[in-house]
């Protein structure tokens, strides 16, 4: 299917060497189901999710949704190891990743975007390049130093980079300043650098919050294009309802941190306790997130 | 036995001091996020104000004239960098007052020169005794005013509107500058308590048993720093448990000087930031400091 | 512009052409031939230099190159990962005294006896760089989970725990009064008045200093051209990552604490390397020149430079290191001040030079946060790390829902309108 299964190989090496692999040595492998299972937080004594348990099947968009203060960032935060879980396990690839680092759980080629874009400072190409830096291995020395094999790898590494700007419409930004670009340019740019990872799982949140309608249309677009072309899964958080309902295998609802509906579109479209809790709101919100 | 009380007896006494000067400290970044690298120079010009006023306003004037200026000084720091670098960065505003004590210092210690000052104040070099304990009575002087300061800043803290506008800016300056909290004004008078503060400080570092204020008192101050870090910057009753315990170690490391010569002469000076650096290896944000809340 | 995404099958074979037509490292190009030509310009006029100028500038020169070199390290420490050090005067200092260590010969019996390891004196240059940053290793533990601020004021520890170092392990430091410092040689040319005798070139005398200067030259280039490729590269995106959002920078699968702890020692290296040269120019170390003032000179220089520039560090340290000696030289041409020792109104050229870089600090602070660096790009740069108030760089937004639960949904109301 393909060869982005880079965290896959890893992750069975992962544990005893400190540096990933050089990607050459990877193998293509299956991407691994994310399973939430009881997954508790709170925060000094605030619920933040209550037993939350779901699961997102390989290759699928899966769609986490409720309003807001349901604690869907929450989730994305656990899952991609930035908060800790106070009970409840999160099982990806044979690993908990509750019991991960952060930088861990990026060499299991899970990707996250941020709701507020969280750029660092320099050319969309150095962003880009940080979402390579678990494929990439050069290390001081060999970069000080402009070894031939740092000096190949970043040349090999920012080809591709180049490739995943073009496909996400930035390949003329691609040497810019992030700072200079507009907001949905911006938003792309996360999106990209979450690709650069070769991701199997992609954590999306919020990714078309504050865009205009044509450029909502095309992230959506991209959105399902990624699904279908790379076989990876999806977990996306967002309040374009019309958007979820176009491009979600699978939705999951959640309210006050609990679960209260999980399953096709259709159905938890029609679900009773999800049109009381939620779809009652009118999709006004929608650009209202910054 | 008699010289270990003298010795705990220093330690509060120096511990008192530095929580004065470490208050200030915590004031400071709880209101600004800044660590006041300046500190020991709005110490030091709050003892040098106190030093020239004296002979001709009397001593207690003399303070309040000292401490008075010295809170002006670092209200105008805080203009100067809420003014300049309104947006800027923390880090920036932090190296905005290594220059600003790069300044102050070098004007201060011009004036200075090599003089020791005399602060007038009424101690002098009396002693007490009891108890076949001998103490300068500038100590317990010290320890006494620094806990009645001490007890007026936690009250002031605890229950004015500016102790409620603080606490409420420390925990989350947005929600707080929404609620009609007006931030400017809450880190203004921040920087003014920590700069009158330091003043305070200043009267006793200077008096007995030190010859009296020299340029090398607003050293001292960075003592100061090792005692703050070591509660948690962001703590004040941090502060005062740190200041407690740099001032012990200090006094003891003075005192058992003979007994500690392996670790060679002038140890006591850099006890203080020995204690610090093993309690940061435990607890990398002191004490009493707020934990990391991501766990990256 | 391609709308299809491959996955990424071999990234070796795919797209022989690079997206820029540049396939470097930079992709910057503009301009980079009347750069290179200023370069060149500027370079020959530093190998031209010790056959025109005294022996004052020429040391003046080289107390500059050792500035550079610190600052360049420092400027990786906190101009781009965003950690404060005053600790800096410490690695000079193991820098310096580890040479004279490693290259003296042992002297002295009794109280004055100088323990000394009279290893070849370029070895000893570079085992003394290597001590430095075994000491930045050392201190790992505190650098690598300590941010911001709280690690300047550990750092502040160093320097202190450092002097106390230096005045009492006698045998090796020489206590209070330092120690003299054994000359480099490299394959017995020997970088000193001596050995070979009466050199010349192109009749102008070729002494200790002339020598120094070409092997400073060649530290400085070292120093700057690994600074750069470490910045374009792999570890310098990495830090970078580290000092704009710590949060967004682990999740790309950047180690926090490594990199932290990396950052550190890079730039102990840095410092070990100036203080090892500034041995070498000044023939004797003592404690007292690495104290914290020191450290703060070094601070100094790369805020005036510019936080995060290569180029700006150096032309920081460049105007602080220059400063003092300037001044001095010119005092008695100079309103205001007082030649040193002569009992004037007037101020001290040291003073003098003090006022003139705390005002630097605040102005540069203040009216071009982006130093001097940043004046030559007339651009604003960035400095430290800016998760709190970024109104001059909108484009980072802050992070709250990220590091602070408080932030978080949860405790925002749920809104239920009908």
């Amino acid at each position: 299917m393909s060869s982005n299964a880079a965290a896959t190989t890893r992750d069975g090496a992962a544990s005893p060497e400190p540096e990933p692999k050089p990607e050459e040595d990877r193998e293509p492998k299956p991407v691994p189901t994310l399973t939430v299972d009881a997954l508790t937080v709170r925060f000094s004594g605030l619920v933040a999710l209550d037993n939350v348990s779901f699961t997102v099947a390989p290759g699928t968009i899966h769609a986490l949704i409720g309003p807001n203060g349901a604690g869907k960032s929450t989730c994305f935060n656990v899952v991609s190891g930035v908060y800790r879980a106070t009970a409840g396990a999160v099982r990806y690839a044979g690993k908990d990743l509750t019991r991960l680092a952060p930088h861990r759980i990026a060499r299991l080629a899970v990707a996250r975007t941020f709701q507020n874009i969280v750029l660092t400072h320099g050319t969309v190409a150095d962003n880009l390049m940080l979402g390579r830096h678990s494929l990439t291995r050069a290390g001081f020395t060999s970069t000080a130093l402009r070894l031939p094999q740092a000096v190949r790898e970043q040349r090999r590494h920012r080809e591709r980079a180049a490739e995943i700007a073009d496909f996400l419409g930035l390949g003329p930004a691609f040497d810019k300043p992030v700072g200079s670009l507009a907001y949905g340019d911006r938003k792309r740019v996360e999106m990209a650098r979450a690709l650069c990872m070769e991701p199997k799982l992609l954590l999306l949140d919020e990714p078309v919050a504050g865009m205009h309608p044509t450029e909502r249309v095309a992230m959506a677009e991209t959105i399902a294009k990624v699904r279908d072309a790379l076989g990876i899964s999806i977990l996306i958080v967002e309040h374009d309802m019309g958007l979820i309902m176009r491009i979600a295998d699978s939705v999951t609802v959640l309210d006050f941190g609990r679960l209260i509906a999980d399953g096709t579109p259709e159905r938890v479209q029609r679900d009773p306790a999800v049109i009381s809790a939620y779809l009652g709101t009118p999709a006004q919100d929608e650009g209202t997130q910054p | 036995m008699i010289k270990l009380a003298e010795t705990i007896l220093n330690g509060l006494a120096l511990g008192s001091v530095y929580a004065l000067i470490a208050l200030g400290f915590v004031v400071i970044f709880k209101a600004s996020g800044v660590m006041n690298f300046a500190h020991g120079s709005l110490l030091l010009f709050g003892g040098y104000v106190m030093a020239r006023l004296h002979d001709s306003i009397g001593f207690i004037p003399a303070v309040l004239a000292g401490a008075a200026l010295a809170a002006a000084l670092a209200g105008l720091v805080q203009l100067l960098a809420t003014r300049g670098l309104r947006g800027a960065e923390i880090h920036t505003l932090t190296i905005l007052t290594i220059g600003v004590d790069v300044l102050l210092s070098t004007e201060l210690n011009r004036r200075v020169g090599a003089d020791f000052l005399s602060m007038g104040d009424p101690w002098g070099a009396d002693v007490t005794q009891f108890g076949g304990i001998t103490v300068a009575d500038a100590r317990i002087a010290s320890i006494a005013v620094a806990v009645v300061v001490i007890s007026g800043f936690f009250a002031a803290f605890r229950w004015t509107r500016w102790g409620l506008s603080m606490r409420s800016a420390a925990a989350d300056p947005e929600a707080a500058a929404l609620m009609g909290i007006r931030l400017d004004r809450v880190r203004l008078i921040a920087w003014c308590v920590a700069g009158a503060l330091a003043a305070v400080a200043a009267v006793f570092l200077a008096a007995f048993p030190a010859a009296g204020l020299d340029r090398t008192t607003s050293q001292i101050a960075l003592s100061a720093f090792p005692a703050a870090i070591l509660g948690g910057m962001d703590s004040a009753a941090g502060a005062l448990v740190g200041s407690l315990v740099i001032g012990l170690t200090a006094a003891m490391a003075a005192g058992y000087q003979s007994e500690l010569s392996v670790l060679g002469s002038g140890f006591a000076d850099v006890a203080p930031y020995l204690v610090m650096v093993l309690v940061l290896l435990v607890r990398p944000t002191g004490l009493f400091g707020s934990k990391e809340l991501t766990r990256v | 512009m391609s709308d299809t995404l491959s996955p990424d099958a071999s990234p070796a074979t795919t797209a022989a052409t690079p997206p820029d037509g540049s396939g470097g490292a930079s992709g910057r190009r503009s301009g980079t031939a009347s750069r290179a030509g200023t370069a060149a310009a500027g370079v020959l006029l530093l190998l031209a230099l010790p056959f025109y100028v005294s022996s004052f500038w020429l040391q003046t020169g080289l107390f500059a190159m050792a500035a550079i070199v610190g600052a360049i390290g420092l400027n990786l420490l906190s101009g781009t990962t965003g950690q404060l050090s005053l600790g800096h005067a410490f690695f000079l200092a193991v820098g310096a005294y580890g040479y004279v260590w490693l290259a003296g010969d042992p002297s002295g019996t009794g109280s004055a006896q100088l323990y000394g390891l009279g290893l070849p004196p370029l070895l000893a240059f570079v085992l003394a760089i290597l001590l430095a940053g075994a000491a930045g290793g050392l201190f790992s533990p505190i650098s690598g989970r300590l941010r911001g601020m709280y690690l300047g004021i550990a750092t502040l520890a160093l320097v202190f725990l450092g002097h106390h170092i230096m005045l009492n392990a006698r045998d090796i430091t020489g206590g209070f009064n330092g120690r003299s410092v054994p000359a480099l040689e490299i394959f017995g040319f020997s970088f000193s008045d001596t050995s070979p005798d009466g050199l010349a070139v192109l009749g102008v005398p070729f002494g200790g200093l002339e020598r120094l200067w070409y092997f400073g030259l060649v530290l400085v280039a070292v120093a700057w051209l690994a600074a750069r490729n470490l910045l374009r590269g792999r570890p310098g995106r990495a830090l970078a990552a580290v000092r704009d959002s710590e949060v967004a920078a682990a999740v790309m699968g950047v180690p926090l604490s490594r990199y932290r702890a990396s950052a550190f020692i890079v730039s102990s290296m840095y410092a070990g390397a100036a203080g090892a040269l500034l041995a070498l120019v000044f023939k004797r170390v003592v404690p007292d020149h690495f104290g914290l003032l020191l450290s703060i000179d070094y601070l100094a220089m790369i805020v005036i430079g510019g936080l995060g520039s290569v180029g700006g560090a150096a032309a920081g340290a460049v105007f602080v290191a220059l400063m003092p000696h300037l001044l001095t030289k010119y005092a008695d041409h100079l309103p205001l001040l007082s030649a040193p020792g002569t009992t004037g109104s007037g101020v001290t050229p040291g003073d003098a030079a003090r006022y003139l870089y705390g005002a630097a600090i605040v102005l540069v602070l203040v009216f071009a946060p982006g130093g001097l660096a940043g004046l030559a790009q007339k651009r604003p740069r960035r400095t430290g790390d800016g998760t709190r108030r970024n109104r001059r760089f909108p484009f980072r937004t802050r992070t709250t829902s990220d590091s602070n639960p408080q932030g978080v949904e949860g405790t925002t109301p749920k809104e239920h309108t009908p």
